[in-house]
């Protein structure tokens, strides 16, 4: 079987019609995030600490169990420098972040219409990891640390979105809030330095999945 | 290339100077005659040869360097070059020649494709011919420049040499009879094809091949510019013509030293992939038959790093292959092929330090043991010996072979009777190595009590210094590395080395103090530097054949005393705006005519330029006048200090002259023989000494009657004048007026500014340990001493091993001399002996007298960790270094588990093998602890690998250690270091 021939079979049993409803969905996608920041106070001066805005991926394994109800297991990977930040000096160090939770899906229509709002809300682990290189002064490090270490938080997730389906696929657009305690290990706070709450990364992404 | 029949004669009997008991450099390929141009075909593997006598092209295998084949000619082929195409081997024929006939000039074409050959006939004698990259060959003749073309056999006469002469040469200069004809000449051309230079006996030329573009230079030159070849570099920017560097313009760069001027002895070769020039110039000073020598020098200005022994002279054109490795050189026999890319593994030898400094004192009458090493710098086992012609003086082992370490002894009661610096030369041979190696110089130096100063050693032939007038610091001139040192007039540590021009002389600062001048003997220009940013700018170029020997810059005019290659040496204006300098027509009412041994200096308020003469003359440029305006001569001879005040008072020798420089004062002369003055407001500073082995002299002198001022005897004597260079400059009063600096033996010598004024007694407060200043020190630890009085001058040293005496003060515990490495009038920085421990004295000794005693306790341990100061930060951060990213460990760069630590501290106490306080701690054994320590990071242990003394690092030890894995995070977790009952502690930020 030649290329050509192998995509056309694919296509071919993508787009059938479905025999049976399918209960579970395996996808990918990809978007985009930002992070909200936070601030930092020492008796050295005060500035913000944020992980700067990334890109994406995602990939989920859902079980669509009723009409309305459903679960996903997923995972998210995304980029973004951590940084301190006061007045007009700026600090950055390469970082990212992964994501693994399991997302309880309520439907707003059933399981084989072709447009299916959604919310979901679920929990999970978040991994900041900063992989930058050291130096032995970063600036601003009177008031935080940007460090290259692993930084493991609890996740809370809530999110919103709808699917389109086509037969087989379903076309995902969708948005999440990933709520973490602040990661500081990664952006350590200096000596006599404090820095507090919790850090929202709002993700919009759009995706694909295969029903089967 | 050219050479005569003589040449060959005078050749043959210097062949036989090879080198006897050393190595050489090279391989001699005979080719049974008389070589007399080469050119290299790579394509075809072949080094075309001219077998002048045997009327034959000689074909070497440049894969075995052996003579394949040969191409028969017409008769004395004498000159050579291949078209850059590789096509055609052109062959000049020199007919004119003396004996034993006269056959035809002409030329021969051989096309190596085919093997044809073609003739063509010339009206004259071609003395040289070389192709440019437009494949067309510059032929010189007795009588013309020709254009010739291989393709078509045509040629282009591009000029007569009469016509040359008339159009560019000054009707002056070669006289009435220039050029009746040429008598040798020789071609070079740049590596690109671009440019061709030619030298010949009267006239230098160049040719751009681009532009079709001839000139020619006039010169004159004593002795003659041989050996009669040209070198040029790969772009054409510069080029070697007998034995002078020049730039593309002609101006002389520099020149080689000493030549004979023998046409026919001798070669070089640009190697612009390594900005190396390599060269056999015969040294007239050398004596009779000298073994053949290659000098390895600095393409720039001609400094020379290596000098390597040939089998034979050279005697020619030479090549270099194009991977720049190979050299290949006419010589006596044929041809040496000289591998110089791989010069790392002919064996050489040599030793590791220039100066070996003893420092005797009143703390230490100790006999003094150095180590010096002895390696073959590609690293071969090359057999050495080392000869010594001194008592008192021994080295053992006194042969051996490489790499090995060498003992060097003095003992002082050979030496009690000398109180200067007495300099002891340490031979070193070798009966394999090619390279010619330098002598180790051995300094041994017994001051009394009463002797001021501090000697810091430079090694090399220092010839002026010079004390910035608006910075605290000071220039050196080194004169056989060719370059001036800047120190730092705060701690007199170098801070720069600046390249200078060939045999620099002399120093000067323009009046707005933005500018350093150089002047030189063997230089046709004059460098400038940017005192600001240290950065060379465009020299000064002289007129042709003007050497700026010495120069001075007034308020108004910078002027030089030239040097002149002709019968005239004159003074020179200099405009630094156009970087150009003209001969002045007069000295005012005076003839422009000077002794060559003339010095110049600036009177600091620019009014005035006073000028010195071996010959006894002495001369004065007024500003204002813009003139000169006195000149006159009261001795029969001056030599010794120079020196002009800003108050109408001048000094040459030991003369005191007025504003008219009429003697107004005899300087005493019972203190020794006149080195140096130096002007400070109304008063002057002046140095003398009996001989370079005695003590020097310093005294303050009034400056209206000459009356010196507590003279007081120095440590060692100011740098005395000679013949070449009777005037001589030695006293620096620094911009701070912290303390004068004069030149001397050594190097320089460091006295207080109020050397003689009576000094305080020393007053120890408290004695620290060096690294984290906590009062707990170990033998062999470094310590600091603060206190009041310790020593009249900052002055840290560099010297290994450390002096037992610094700064004029010493320090003993229990009477035994601590090695140091600082002092200053409030601290001290040194050394415990290892074999000291428990209750000892402490006593510090300087000119103002011996302190009152301090007793200090030493603990068999006492680990202290260094501290650094890091920019970001604070505190000072321990000296923790992270071996992943050998960088300091911060709260920015934290500790991670698994890494590897090294942390550097003092305080360990002794180790095995034992090592000699002052000694850098050697690396092969290792000098580890004899009672290691214990690490835990917040009560995790750490694995030690190493614990013992930084290899190289004197009383600095080092533990490399690793992280365990449960090691607790934390921004400040302590790192226990714990070491019987002594603990030390530091605090890091350690991430998982």
């Amino acid at each position: 079987m030649n290329t050509r021939t192998w995509l056309l079979t694919a296509f071919a049993i993508l787009s059938a019609p479905a025999v049976v409803a399918q209960k579970w969905e395996f996808g990918a996608g990809a978007g985009g995030g930002f992070y909200t920041s936070g601030d930092v106070t020492s008796p050295a001066g005060s500035g913000s600490v944020k992980i700067g805005s990334g890109i994406g991926a995602s990939a989920w394994l859902a079980n669509n169990t009723s009409q309305l109800w459903g679960g996903e297991l997923r995972y998210d990977y995304q980029t973004g420098d951590l940084q301190v930040s006061s007045q007009s000096v700026k600090a950055s160090f390469a970082a990212h972040s992964q994501a693994i939770h399991y997302d309880f899906v309520l439907h707003a229509t059933g399981r084989n219409a072709k447009v299916r709002p959604f919310l979901a809300f679920g929990g999970g682990v978040k991994l900041y990891t900063g992989t930058g290189t050291e130096v032995a002064a970063q600036p601003l490090n009177r008031l935080a640390l940007l460090s290259r270490t692993t930084d493991t938080r609890g996740l809370a997730v809530i999110g919103a979105g709808v699917k389109f389906n086509a037969r087989r696929l379903t076309l995902r657009l969708e948005g999440h809030d990933f709520i973490t305690p602040f990661p500081s290990k990664v952006i350590a706070p200096a000596s006599g330095a404090s820095i507090g709450g919790w850090v929202h990364d709002l993700v919009v992404s759009a995706g694909l999945g295969l029903l089967f | 290339m050219l050479r005569t029949y003589l040449s060959w004669a005078v050749s043959l009997t210097l062949s036989a100077a090879v080198a006897l008991g050393s190595g050489t450099f090279g391989k001699v390929v005979s080719i049974g005659g008389a070589a007399a141009d080469l050119a290299l075909d790579e394509a075809r593997g072949y080094l075309y040869i001219a077998n002048f006598t045997a009327n034959r092209i000689e074909q070497m295998s440049l894969a075995n360097n052996t003579i394949q084949s040969s191409i028969n000619v017409a008769a004395q082929p004498a000159g050579l070059s291949l078209s850059p195409d590789g096509r055609y081997l052109l062959v000049a024929h020199y007919g004119n020649f003396v004996s034993p006939g006269s056959p035809s000039n002409g030329l021969t074409v051989i096309d190596l494709s085919s093997g044809g050959k073609q003739a063509f006939a010339l009206g004259s004698p071609p003395l040289g011919v070389a192709f440019g990259l437009d494949g067309r060959a510059l032929v010189v003749t007795a009588q013309e420049f020709i254009l010739f073309d291989p393709v078509s056999g045509t040629t282009q006469v591009l000029d007569t040499v009469s016509g040359l002469q008339a159009k560019t040469l000054p009707a002056t200069q070669p006289g009435p009879a220039f050029p009746p004809n040429i008598v040798a000449a020789a071609v070079g051309v740049s590596g690109d094809g671009t440019k061709m230079y030619g030298l010949t006996d009267k006239f230098q030329f160049s040719y751009d091949v681009n532009q079709q573009q001839l000139s020619v230079i006039g010169y004159v030159s004593t002795p003659a510019q041989g050996p009669r070849v040209v070198s040029v570099n790969k772009n054409g920017t510069s080029y070697t013509s007998g034995w002078t560097l020049n730039d593309r313009f002609g101006n002389l760069v520099a020149e080689f030293l000493n030549p004979t001027g023998a046409l026919n002895i001798g070669s070089h070769a640009f190697d612009s992939s390594r900005g190396l020039i390599y060269a056999q110039i015969p040294d007239a000073t050398a004596g009779q038959n000298p073994p053949p020598v290659l000098q390895i020098a600095d393409a720039s200005n001609l400094t020379v790093r290596q000098r390597l022994y040939l089998p034979e002279n050279l005697a020619g054109r030479s090549v270099l292959s194009s991977d720049w490795n190979t050299m290949y050189s006419v010589s006596d026999s044929g041809v040496v092929v000289l591998p110089v890319g791989s010069l790392s593994a002919a064996p050489r030898v040599v030793s590791d330090r220039a100066d070996v400094v003893f420092r005797g004192n009143f703390c230490d009458r100790r006999v003094a043991t150095q180590q010096i090493q002895i390696t073959d710098p590609g690293g071969g086992a090359t057999p050495f010996s080392l000869a010594v012609a001194s008592n008192g003086v021994s080295v053992s082992p006194s042969s051996g072979v490489t790499p090995a370490t060498v003992r060097i002894s003095v003992d002082p009661n050979a030496f009690q009777n000398q109180k200067g610096t007495v300099a002891v030369n340490v031979a070193l041979s070798s009966s394999k190595a090619v390279n010619v190696p330098s002598p180790v110089r051995v300094l041994v130096n017994l001051k009394d009590p009463d002797q001021r100063g501090t000697f810091v050693n430079v090694p090399g032939k220092l010839v002026d210094i010079l004390a910035d007038p608006s910075r605290d610091r000071f220039y050196v001139l080194r004169q056989d590395t060719n370059e001036v040192l800047v120190f730092d007039g705060s701690n007199n540590a170098q801070i720069a080395s600046l390249p200078a021009s060939n045999v620099p002389t002399q120093l000067a600062i323009t009046f707005d103090r933005r500018y350093l001048l150089i002047g030189s003997n063997d230089s046709q220009i004059i460098p400038v530097y940017d005192l600001e940013t240290l950065q060379p700018l465009a020299p000064v170029i002289m007129p042709g054949g003007h050497y700026p020997r010495s120069v001075a810059a007034s308020g108004k005019a910078i002027l030089a005393a030239c040097r002149v290659a002709g019968p005239v040496h004159t003074i020179d204006r200099v405009d630094l705006g156009t970087r150009t300098a003209v001969a002045l027509p007069s000295l005012g009412v005076f003839k422009n005519d000077i002794n060559v041994n003339t010095v110049l200096v600036a009177s600091p308020n620019g009014s005035s330029i006073f000028g010195a003469s071996a010959d006894g003359t002495v001369l004065l440029y007024n500003a204002n006048a813009d003139s000169f305006t006195v000149m006159r001569k009261d001795s029969a001879a001056l030599s010794g200090a120079y020196a002009a005040s800003s108050f109408d008072r001048y000094v040459a020798g030991n003369n005191l002259l007025n504003s008219s420089l009429v003697p107004v004062a005899k300087l005493e002369s019972g203190t020794g023989l006149s080195s140096g003055f130096a002007f400070v407001d109304e008063t002057g500073i002046r140095t003398t000494a009996p001989d370079a082995a005695s003590p020097g002299v310093i005294q303050r002198v009034d400056t209206l009657t000459g009356a010196g001022i507590r003279a007081t005897r120095t440590v060692e004597a100011p740098v005395l004048g000679n013949t070449t260079y009777a005037f001589t400059r030695t006293v620096a009063p620094l911009y701070s007026r912290n303390s004068v600096v004069v030149l001397s033996v050594s190097g320089f010598t460091v006295l207080p500014w109020a050397y003689d004024e009576s000094v305080a007694p020393p007053k120890i407060d408290r004695v620290v340990n060096a690294a984290d200043m906590n009062s707990a020190v170990a033998p062999g630890g470094l310590i600091t001493v603060f206190g009041r009085q310790l020593s009249p001058v900052n002055i840290a040293t560099n010297e290994l091993p450390l002096p037992t005496a610094l700064g004029e003060s010493c320090l003993t515990v229990n009477g035994l001399p601590l090695p140091m490495i600082f002092t200053s009038p409030s601290q001290i920085n040194a050394q415990l002996p290892f074999q000291s421990t428990g209750n000892v004295t402490l006593v510090l000794r300087t000119p103002g007298g011996v302190s009152d005693n301090y007793n200090l306790v030493i603990q068999p341990g006492a680990p202290s960790v260094f501290r650094a100061s890091v920019s970001g930060y604070d505190a000072l951060i321990p000296t923790i270094v992270r071996s992943e990213n050998q960088t300091l460990v911060t709260t920015s760069n934290p500790v991670h588990h698994g890494d590897t630590l090294i942390i550097y501290l003092t305080g360990l106490g002794q180790t095995t093998p034992p090592v000699e306080a002052g000694d850098p701690a050697p690396s092969n054994p290792l000098a580890l602890v004899l009672n290691p320590p214990k690490l835990d990071l917040g009560g995790a242990g750490l694995s030690v690998s190493y614990a013992g003394l930084a290899p190289g690092q004197v009383g600095v030890y080092q533990l490399n250690a690793t992280v365990p894995r449960n090691a607790p995070a934390g921004l400040a977790v302590p790192l226990n270091i714990v070491q019987g009952s002594a603990k030390t502690s530091v605090e890091v930020r350690v991430v998982e």
